[in-house]
C-alpha cells in the first residue's frame, strides 16, 4: 500500500428493536464517536456512509444519513453492500492521498422496521427465480447447509454446535444483543426446522444497528489515538450468480483471502483470531476452509464476538466485525479479549449462499 | 453507549409495486420451449458449458452464448441436492407448511449445471442425491415459466 | 496530494438511449455498454481488474443487482462494489473507479451505471426519497398536495424543480424565455448526438407550445425517461503508458458534497433555497484546486451539467464557476453555450435529453473524455481543441452535487 491508514475508533448499536428512527440512531451514534475520539464533524475529509434503499425503506438512503452524521456540506459518498466494501472503498480514498480521514458508517433497522428475507428475495433474478418463487434466503441456506453436511460427512449436531458456541460468546460480548450465556447444542437442536437440515437456531437474528469507524492516514492516526489498529490488506471477489458455483468449496472466499494476505504480506494462518459474518451456521466452516484454516481456526480464534449470532444489521454487520478486530487489536475487547492478538481479519457477505465475499486483514502493530 | 428512551411509535407503510420486467431473447426462447414442453440450454462456445435457464453470458470464461441456438436438455435428471422445506418465506414472513416441500437442484441429462425445482412424487425421507429425476409438464402448457410445473421420481 | 494521475481510457454506450428496450433485459443490457468499452479500448475481460457498478436500485425494484447481473458485467472472480447516491450515482461510481486506482489499489477499473426506466415508475422510484415521511404525513392527515409548504408533492419532481426554477429566474434576472432558448438549444444538440434519446431539432417556439406542468417548467423543459447503460474504463498511468496510444482523458479534480434535505421543498419550514446549490460551489472548488484550475470562467473549454430541467444548465453555469451569477443567460443570448461557442454546454444534449437516471451523471464526463479525445460520434464534436473540462452530477433530494475535472494531459507530480 502506497501509504499506511489505520482505523482510529468504533462505536456500534445493535438491538433487536431500537426504538428510534435511523436518522436519531445514527445521530448518537457517530456524536458518541467525536465526543470519545475528541473530534468534532470538522476533522472528517470524506464520509463513506453504507446503507441500501430497500433496507432503508427511502429511495436514496443516504440523503437522510447525511445531516445526522455530520456530512452537512462534506464530502459524502454511499456504499450499497456490506460494511466491508465501505470501509475499504474509505481505504482507497485516504490511499489516493486526497484525505486524511474517513467516516465510515453502515447501518439498518431489520429488526423493527424491513424484514430482512423480504430484502433478500427483491435481490433475485426478476425474470426468473422471483417467478418461480422456490428460492429464497433460507431455502438457498438449507441447500447450502445440506451439501456441506454432505460434503463433509457430517451431522446437523455440526451446526448445533456451531451455533451455541457463537451465542455462548455472543453473551460475553456487552455490543453485542443475542448471546446466551451456557447456551447449548441442545437448546439449538430444538428451535425450529426450517429447510433441512437448517433450523431457527443456525440463523442470524434480525437486527437494529449502526457501526461506525473513524479511519485515517498513518500521521493522523497517531496524533488521534495512542492505539491504531493497522489496516493491512483487503481483497473482495464476487462469484457467479447461476448455480454452477459450488457452495461449499466457495471460490470468492478463497480469492478474497489470497488478495488480503499477498497485500497484508503475511499468511493466513499467522491471524491470530478471523471476525466471520457466518449468517448461518453452517458459513463458518465454508467460511474457514475458504481462508485456509482449519475446521476449528487452528491457532485463530473463531469470531470470538459471537460474530454474526451476536447481531446482524444489513449493511453495518461488516463494520461491526471490523470494529471487533480493533477491539481485539488495541486490547480493548474485555471478556472476549484474546491475549496478544496481533493479526486479525475481517469478513463480510453479500447475496445468497455468499455470492460475493470481502475481507480486510488488520494488525496492532504498524508493520 | 446507554439505552435511549424510546420516542416514536412505528407508522406502517405497506407499499406494493409493479414492475415489468422484460425477460429477453434468451429466457422468451426458454419459456417458448417450455410451452412445447422441451426444456432448453444456452451453450458455451468456448467452454461447452450448456446451462439451464439460458443466459447471455457463460460467468465462467465470459463468452456470448446464442439466444437462437439453443440446445435440449432432459427431460430427465439426478437430483444433485435438495432440501425438504417446512416453512415457505411468504413477503418476508415465515409460514409453516402443512405438508412439507422437497426442493431439489437437479442436473438435466445433457445440461452441465443444476436447475432448481421442486421435487414431489416421494417421501421426503426417501429422497437421495444421484436419484433419477423427470420433468412434469402442466397440460395444456400456457408458455409460462410455471409449466415446469415440478419433477417426480422416474 | 495527489500520488498517482489516472485516466478514463475509454467509454462505450448502449447502441441506443430509448424510452422502452423491449428486446432485451436489465442484465443484458447493462452487458452490452461493457461489451462495447471493452471493443473500444482493445481490452479483455482478464485485463479489468476491478469492477464499480451503480444505478437507482428502486427504479426497477432490483435490490443489489450487481448480484444478478455478475456475469453479464464480466466480474465473476473479480473485486466488485456497488455505489448508489441517487442522480449522481454514474458520476459516483466512476468516482469509486477513479479511487481504486489514485489508491495504488488496482490498475484497471470497469466504472458501469446503468438504468431501465421503462421496467419501474421512475415517479415512484423517486417519491420513494420522502416516501416515509410522506405516508406518515397521510395518516397524520397532513395534505401532501396542496398548502403548507408541501404543494412540491403535487408535480412529481417537476413541482418540486419548479421552486428551485422561480428562484434561480428571481436571483439571476434570466427571463423564462431564457429555459426556453437552453431547452430549444440542448434538444437541437441532442439532434446531432446518437446516442442521445430526445433527437428532434427543436426550435424555441416549439418549447413554448408545449403546457406548463408547474411554472416556470414546462413539459418542453423536463427531461424524459431512458433505459440505456454507459461504462467507462478507468487506468492509472502506468497502464496508459502501457496499454494505449496515449489518447486518453485525465481525470485532474473531483469532489462532491451534500445540503440539507429541506432542499427539495418537500418538508416544512423549508431552510434552503433549492437555487441556492451551495454543495456545488464546494464540490466545484475543491475540483478546482485539485486540478489547478484558478478562474474555470477562463480555463474550461466545455461543461457537461447535470440537468434534468431546462433551467439548470443556466444555473450550474454559475454555481460552478464558469461564469458569474446572472450572467449565463447573456452567456446564451450571445451564442457563447452553442457547440461552436466559448464554453459550449451540453453539446450533448445533456440529461435534459437524455436520461437513463443511474447513467445520466456517468454520461457527463464521459462525454467530455470523448470531446477530450477526439472521439465524438455524430455531429455534436466540439470543432474547437478540449483541454480542459468541467462535468457534474445533481442528485440526492436536490441537495447533493458531484464534479469532476477532465483533461487533456495528466497532473505534474
Amino acid at each position: 500500500m502506497q501509504r499506511k491508514v489505520a482505523v482510529v475508533a468504533q462505536k456500534q448499536i445493535n438491538s433487536a428493536d431500537v426504538g428510534m428512527p435511523r436518522e436519531r440512531m445514527l445521530y448518537e451514534l457517530v456524536k458518541s464517536l467525536y465526543e470519545e475520539v475528541g473530534i468534532s464533524r470538522d476533522d472528517i475529509d470524506t464520509f463513506v456512509l453504507c446503507s441500501n434503499d430497500f433496507n432503508a425503506g427511502h429511495t436514496i438512503s443516504n440523503v437522510f444519513e447525511d445531516c445526522p452524521v455530520g456530512a452537512y456540506m462534506k464530502d459524502e459518498t454511499k456504499v450499497e453492500a456490506d460494511g466491508v466494501w465501505a470501509a475499504t472503498y474509505a481505504l482507497a480514498r485516504i490511499l489516493s492521498g486526497l484525505y486524511e480521514t474517513a467516516l465510515v458508517v453502515g447501518n439498518s433497522q431489520g429488526g423493527s422496521v424491513m424484514r430482512p428475507y423480504l430484502m433478500m428475495d427483491y435481490q433475485l433474478a426478476p425474470v426468473y427465480d422471483r417467478q418461480l418463487g422456490l428460492l429464497n434466503e433460507l431455502s438457498a441456506a438449507g441447500l447450502q447447509a445440506h451439501a456441506f453436511l454432505a460434503k463433509k460427512g457430517l451431522t446437523p449436531d455440526t451446526l448445533d454446535e456451531i451455533a451455541a458456541r457463537n451465542l455462548a460468546d455472543a453473551a460475553k460480548n456487552p455490543d453485542a444483543f443475542n448471546g446466551k450465556a451456557g447456551a447449548s447444542a441442545a437448546d439449538v437442536a430444538a428451535t425450529d426446522m426450517l429447510y433441512e437440515p437448517l433450523r431457527k437456531g443456525h440463523c442470524y437474528p434480525f437486527t437494529d444497528g449502526a457501526c461506525a469507524l473513524l479511519i485515517a492516514s498513518e500521521e493522523k492516526a497517531k496524533k488521534l489515538t495512542d492505539r491504531p489498529a493497522w489496516i493491512r490488506g483487503v481483497g473482495d471477489s464476487i462469484d457467479t450468480y447461476y448455480p454452477e458455483r459450488d457452495v461449499v468449496d466457495v471460490k470468492s472466499v478463497k480469492l478474497a483471502g489470497e488478495r488480503a494476505a499477498a497485500m497484508a504480506g503475511i499468511g493466513l494462518k499467522d491471524l491470530d483470531l478471523v471476525e466471520l459474518s457466518a449468517k448461518f451456521a453452517h458459513q463458518e466452516p465454508i467460511l474457514l476452509e475458504g481462508l485456509g484454516l482449519p475446521a476449528d481456526g487452528g491457532a485463530a480464534s473463531v469470531s470470538p464476538s459471537g460474530g454474526a449470532f451476536g447481531a446482524y444489521a444489513f449493511n453495518a454487520a461488516g463494520l461491526v466485525r471490523i470494529a471487533e478486530c480493533f477491539k481485539q487489536l488495541t486490547g480493548s475487547a474485555g471478556d472476549t479479549q484474546v491475549e496478544g492478538a496481533g493479526y486479525a481479519l475481517a469478513h463480510g457477505q453479500d447475496g445468497l449462499c455468499m455470492q460475493h465475499n470481502a475481507v480486510m486483514i488488520m494488525s496492532s502493530e504498524e508493520g | 453507549m446507554t439505552a435511549l428512551e424510546r420516542i416514536v411509535t412505528t407508522s406502517v407503510v405497506p407499499l406494493d409495486f409493479t414492475y415489468n420486467y422484460r425477460v429477453g431473447p434468451y429466457l422468451e426462447n426458454y419459456i417458448q420451449g417450455l410451452g412445447r414442453k422441451k426444456i432448453l440450454g444456452s451453450k458455451c462456445p468456448d467452454c461447452g458449458k450448456v446451462v439451464v435457464p439460458p443466459r447471455k453470458v457463460c460467468g465462467l470464461c465470459n463468452a456470448i452464448m446464442d439466444a437462437e441456438g439453443l440446445v435440449e436438455c432432459g427431460p430427465e435428471g439426478t437430483v444433485d441436492n435438495f432440501t425438504v422445506g417446512h416453512v415457505a418465506v411468504v413477503k418476508g414472513l415465515i409460514e409453516k407448511l402443512d405438508v412439507p416441500q422437497v426442493l431439489a437442484m437437479v442436473v438435466l441429462d445433457g445440461a452441465s449445471v443444476p436447475l432448481l425445482a421442486e421435487l414431489k412424487g416421494v417421501e421426503p425421507s426417501a429422497v437421495a442425491r444421484g436419484m433419477k429425476v423427470k420433468a412434469v409438464f402442466r397440460d395444456p402448457t400456457e408458455n409460462d415459466l410455471s409449466d415446469l410445473s415440478h419433477f417426480e421420481p422416474v | 496530494m495527489i500520488m498517482s494521475n489516472v485516466a478514463i481510457a475509454g467509454v462505450g454506450y448502449t447502441p441506443v438511449f430509448v424510452s422502452k428496450r423491449k428486446d432485451v433485459n436489465i442484465a443484458e443490457m447493462i452487458s452490452e455498454s461493457v461489451a462495447t468499452a471493452l471493443e473500444n479500448t482493445g481490452l479483455t475481460p482478464d485485463d479489468i481488474d476491478a469492477v464499480t457498478f451503480g444505478n437507482m436500485q428502486t427504479f426497477e425494484g432490483l435490490n443489489m443487482p450487481h448480484l444478478w447481473s455478475a456475469e453479464h458485467i464480466l466480474a465473476v472472480d473479480k473485486p466488485t462494489i456497488r455505489i448508489s447516491t441517487g442522480g449522481t450515482t454514474g458520476m459516483s461510481t466512476l468516482q469509486a473507479a477513479y479511487y481504486y486506482v489514485a489508491s495504488g489499489l488496482y490498475d484497471i477499473v470497469m466504472a458501469v451505471s446503468w438504468e431501465k426506466q421503462s421496467e419501474g415508475d421512475s415517479q415512484v422510484g423517486l417519491a420513494g426519497i420522502v416516501m416515509p415521511e410522506a405516508m406518515v404525513m397521510v395518516q397524520h392527515g397532513l395534505d401532501l398536495f396542496g398548502g403548507g409548504g408541501l404543494s412540491a408533492m403535487g408535480g412529481g419532481s417537476t413541482g418540486a424543480a419548479s421552486f428551485q426554477a422561480m428562484s434561480y429566474l428571481h436571483h439571476s434576472g434570466a427571463d423564462p424565455e431564457h429555459i426556453d432558448k437552453m431547452a430549444a438549444l440542448e434538444r437541437s444538440n441532442a439532434a446531432l448526438n446518437p446516442y442521445a434519446h430526445l433527437r428532434k431539432k427543436t426550435s424555441v417556439e416549439d418549447i413554448q407550445a408545449t403546457p406548463f406542468i408547474a411554472w416556470p417548467l414546462r413539459f418542453g423543459h423536463t427531461c424524459p425517461t431512458s433505459d440505456g447503460a454507459t461504462t467507462c474504463i478507468v487506468m492509472s498511468e502506468e497502464k496508459v503508458r502501457k496499454m494505449t496510444d496515449g489518447n486518453v482523458a485525465w481525470i485532474t479534480g473531483l469532489g462532491s458534497a451534500t445540503s440539507d434535505p429541506s432542499t427539495a421543498n418537500f418538508l416544512e419550514g423549508q431552510l434552503t433555497d433549492p437555487a441556492e446549490q451551495e454543495p456545488a460551489r464546494i464540490a466545484s472548488a475543491k475540483a478546482y484546486k485539485m486540478a489547478g484550475i484558478k478562474d474555470p470562467s477562463r480555463e474550461l473549454d466545455m461543461a457537461e451539467m447535470y440537468n434534468g430541467f431546462a433551467h439548470q444548465s443556466l444555473m450550474w453555469l454559475e454555481k460552478l464557476g464558469c461564469c458569474k451569477e446572472g450572467e449565463a443567460h447573456k452567456l446564451l443570448d450571445a451564442g457563447a453555450l452553442n457547440i461552436d461557442g466559448e464554453i459550449p454546454t451540453n453539446a450533448s444534449g445533456g440529461v435534459f435529453s437524455t436520461n437513463a437516471i443511474g447513467a445520466s451523471a456517468m454520461n457527463r464526463p464521459a462525454e467530455c473524455a470523448l470531446q477530450i479525445m477526439g472521439k465524438i460520434e455524430g455531429g455534436h464534436k466540439i470543432p474547437k481543441k478540449i483541454r480542459k473540462a468541467v462535468s457534474h452530477g445533481w442528485g440526492g433530494m436536490f441537495q447533493y452535487v458531484t464534479v469532476m475535472v477532465l483533461a487533456d494531459e495528466p497532473m505534474k507530480s
